[in-house]
């Protein structure tokens, strides 16, 4: 579903992916980990076309991103780590807005958006302009615009950064819904904990470069320091 | 503390200075090259009209500080106007307030911090427009490098003084309201009084100045003279001092420059101590968002997509476009300044002294030159940023089926028909202002149109050539290189165009002198060849540099 093929993104002398290669299959979330600075940012974005990569190739639902975008566009969400949105729409305009560019039939909207609102907690800001949301209000409509549609791959770039404990919670189990809905989810995260117990395979970069990848229980077996017991660990041992 | 806080200012410029290397270096140069030449065209144009105004008998001196006040009268109010613009945002909302806020930092030092960086926003570039005239002035009247010295002095409690009514005006609004409609407002109200002063002033004819001999008599002309100034104001106080200067009199000019030393050190003394009191008030309100209830009803746009699913797209983002422009009031005071514009514009020609019919149609003609050039200013304002405007939330799109060719041709959905609408006005009343015989008005209004779409087409090509989404205010944009280039290809464009039509021009006015067979296919032939291929370039070159540009920038 989630392919990359020795993929290598450069800016001038400096390498931020260095031939990356890995996949994701439909139904697995998989887990991206790695230091500040490692190249998860820069990796994300490449899957989402809105950054090319120097070499390689990437490819969601059978396209190639670079070679046909729109498709693979059509088929994957991406939402990234700052949640950057329209401020003089509001929640319910931005809803529709999502809805209509990736052709969400109308009377689909009209029944889905409300309940997705609800899920969110976001029915009583609907009404208002996002200038007035807060960060973690424009995380959960960006969640609920990925709901509205739906995806074959699914993006995420620190998700629950400004989320409160209950939309955590919530959005823990939204993805586990997704993944058995059949959707490649693909997740950056430095909440190694949140990594350990929803990802069904993890991979960890530094430096550019893939130092790892599997199963969590796989990699927590890669290191030989005893009474090594968490990914964390692992980890940090990995990334020093 | 106040200390600490300017010095951040001075090592960010300094490191700001220290980053230009290569191509950014290179920009930079040819821009401030650019600018050097217009404020060396200032300097000229100044300097012929001093000249003219100095050798008046008699009464020449006198002229000069009298235009030198009225100049002075108009860049002040031009400050105060721009600073309660600016201060809103440099107050209320700059990005790095929230972190001031949070350091043990004196609240009046953050208020004083900012004051200073409002005076600086809404004077330097008033201030270094003035820099031509006010060295023209010191070369007509023999004057030495002390007179400049002097200036620069008189300058700074100027436009200090200036600025502290704009300071004081947020201040005290955003006390008593709170909120961060009242921005909206003023930014509103701002671009009102901005508009008016522009109108006022030209709806004054200040040209008359220059034709004494226009006046019926003489009373009448002494009164225009005395009419613009006003001696309680820190204008007046700059003349003053400045006549006395040059005259070599000393106790005046310290006089005069001691009054206006004095009134900005009371006036910030008095803001210093006021902003203990109020500032947090506004600040807090300001925080906040005005309340906005949005309908869930279908819009036409959404209608229309589901009738047409393969122009969904494009209707989306015009809705989504229509719905943010509509409700952002900077977008509505620049509409503001747009109306003023075009009013000057047409008394401008309705003012122009041209007797014959002949050369009112002349002037009808070459009138699609300044109307393009119109076009291309508010092109600036509106069509050029457009696609930038997307700002942070771009990444919505490029992650979103939708390629650039179709955001560009959104866009210039968008500024299309407003363009088209703007050009015919300015040129059909301006026709009819003249009296513009039928070839002429016919030709005008073909000419114009077309010119509409290629400068539109221009100003979103340009604006995908040099995307910024990280840009605060679209004054950065206007000010920005791709600006300045967008601006250049436009009046290069036009000049070709009015060049490339004067020959079927010249034929038209030989018929009307009665030449016996005055036209020549070949050459109309070769005047309508060019016209094509001028136009067909203006419109692929930018639209192409800037569609390859767009499908490669990254975000």
């Amino acid at each position: 579903m989630i392919e990359i093929k020795n993929l290598t993104k450069s800016f001038g002398a400096f390498k931020a992916v260095d031939s990356l290669s890995l996949s994701v299959a439909p139904g697995e979330i998989f887990g991206f980990l790695g230091p500040n600075g490692a190249g998860k940012t820069t990796t994300v974005k490449i899957l989402s076309g809105i950054m090319r990569p120097s070499s390689g190739s990437v490819s969601v639902a059978g396209f190639d991103v670079a070679a046909n975008p729109l498709e693979a566009k059509r088929a994957m969400a991406y939402i990234p780590d700052e949640p950057f949105v329209y401020p003089k729409l509001t929640g319910w305009e931005f809803m529709r807005f999502i809805g209509d560019i990736y052709a969400v039939p109308a009377a689909e909207q009209r029944r889905r958006i409300p309940e997705l609102l609800e899920t969110f907690e976001l029915t009583a800001s609907s009404g208002e302009l996002l200038e007035g949301y807060s960060h973690g209000m424009k995380q959960k409509l960006l969640i609920a615009s990925v709901l509205l549609r739906k995806p074959r791959a699914v993006l995420f770039d620190e998700p629950t950064v400004g989320l409160d404990p209950k939309s955590i919670r919530r959005f823990k189990a939204l993805l586990a819904d997704i993944a058995k809905g059949g959707a490649a989810v693909f997740m950056c995260t430095h909440i190694l904990d949140m990594a350990e117990k929803l990802c069904h395979t993890v991979g960890i970069i530094y430096r550019g470069r893939l130092v790892t990848k599997g199963t969590v229980e796989e990699v927590k077996k890669l290191t030989a320091a005893p009474g090594v017991r968490s990914l964390e660990d692992v980890f940090l041992e990995l990334t020093e | 503390m106040l200390p600490v806080l300017l010095v951040r200012k001075a090592v960010t410029f300094r490191n700001t200075l220290l980053g230009l290397r290569g191509w950014k270096l290179a920009k930079n140069l040819m821009f401030s090259g650019a600018g050097l030449m217009m404020l060396a065209a200032l300097y000229a144009g100044f300097w012929r009209l001093l000249n003219y105004l100095e050798g008046v008998e008699l009464i020449g001196p006198i002229l000069s500080w009298k235009l030198t006040s009225m100049v002075l009268l108009m860049t002040f109010a031009m400050v105060v106007v721009s600073s309660i613009i600016i201060s809103m945002t440099t107050l209320y909302y700059s990005f790095d307030l929230k972190f001031l806020f949070s350091t043990p930092l004196d609240l009046r030092a953050i208020f004083i911090d900012k004051a200073f960086e409002t005076v600086f926003y809404s004077s330097w570039t008033l201030v270094l427009a003035l820099l031509p005239y006010i060295a023209a002035l010191g070369r007509i009247k023999g004057l030495d490098w002390g007179f400049y010295l002097a200036y620069a002095g008189l300058m700074v409690p100027f436009v200090m003084l200036a600025g502290a009514f704009g300071i004081l005006f947020s201040m005290i609004v955003m006390y008593a309201f709170p909120s961060s409609r009242t921005r909206d407002i003023t930014w509103l109200l701002g671009s009102l009084s901005v508009g008016f002063v522009y109108v006022v002033f030209r709806f004054s004819r200040p040209e008359k100045l220059l034709r004494p001999d226009s006046l019926e008599v003489v009373a009448q002309y002494i009164h225009y003279l005395q009419s613009p100034t006003a001696p309680y104001m820190p204008s007046w106080w700059v003349t003053k001092a400045m006549e006395a200067y040059s005259a070599a009199r000393w106790e005046a000019f310290a006089a005069n420059a001691g009054v206006l030393v004095l009134a900005a050190a009371v006036i910030y003394i008095f803001i210093y101590f006021l902003s203990g009191r109020l500032y947090m008030r506004g600040f807090s309100g300001a925080q906040g968002s005005p309340r906005f209830k949005g309908s869930r009803r279908e819009l036409p746009e959404q209608r229309l997509a589901a009738r047409l699913p393969s122009l969904r797209p494009a209707l989306t983002l015009y809705w989504k476009d229509r719905l943010a422009l509509g409700r952002d009031a900077r977008y509505w005071s620049q509409l503001i300044l747009i109306g003023a514009l075009i009013a000057v514009y047409l008394f401008s020609i309705r003012q122009l002294p041209l007797d014959t019919p002949d050369i009112r149609s002349l002037v009808s003609f070459l009138n699609v030159g300044v109307a393009g050039f119109v076009m291309a200013a508010i092109g600036l304002r509106f069509t050029f940023p457009a696609i930038s405007l997307e700002g942070n939330s771009y990444w919505l799109i490029k992650s979103a089926p939708i390629t650039a060719a179709g955001v560009m041709r959104e866009k210039l959905l968008v500024s299309l028909l407003p363009s088209l609408a703007i050009g015919l006005v300015l040129i059909t009343v301006s026709n009819r202002l003249l009296g513009a015989d039928f070839f002429i008005a016919a030709l005008s209004t073909f000419t114009i149109l077309v010119a509409a779409l290629v400068i539109t087409v221009m100003g979103i090509g340009f604006g995908a050539a040099f995307p910024d989404f990280n840009v605060e205010n679209i004054h950065q944009l206007e000010s920005s290189y791709g600006g300045f280039l967008y601006m250049a290809t436009a009046m290069g464009y036009l000049s070709l165009l009015v060049a490339v039509e004067a020959w079927p021009v010249q034929m038209h006015f030989a018929e009307r002198f009665g030449r016996a067979h005055p036209w020549d296919l070949r050459a109309v032939a070769l005047s309508a060849a060019l016209f094509l291929g001028l136009n067909a370039a203006a419109l692929y070159i930018p639209w192409k540099a800037g569609l390859r540009n767009l499908e490669r920038h990254e975000i």
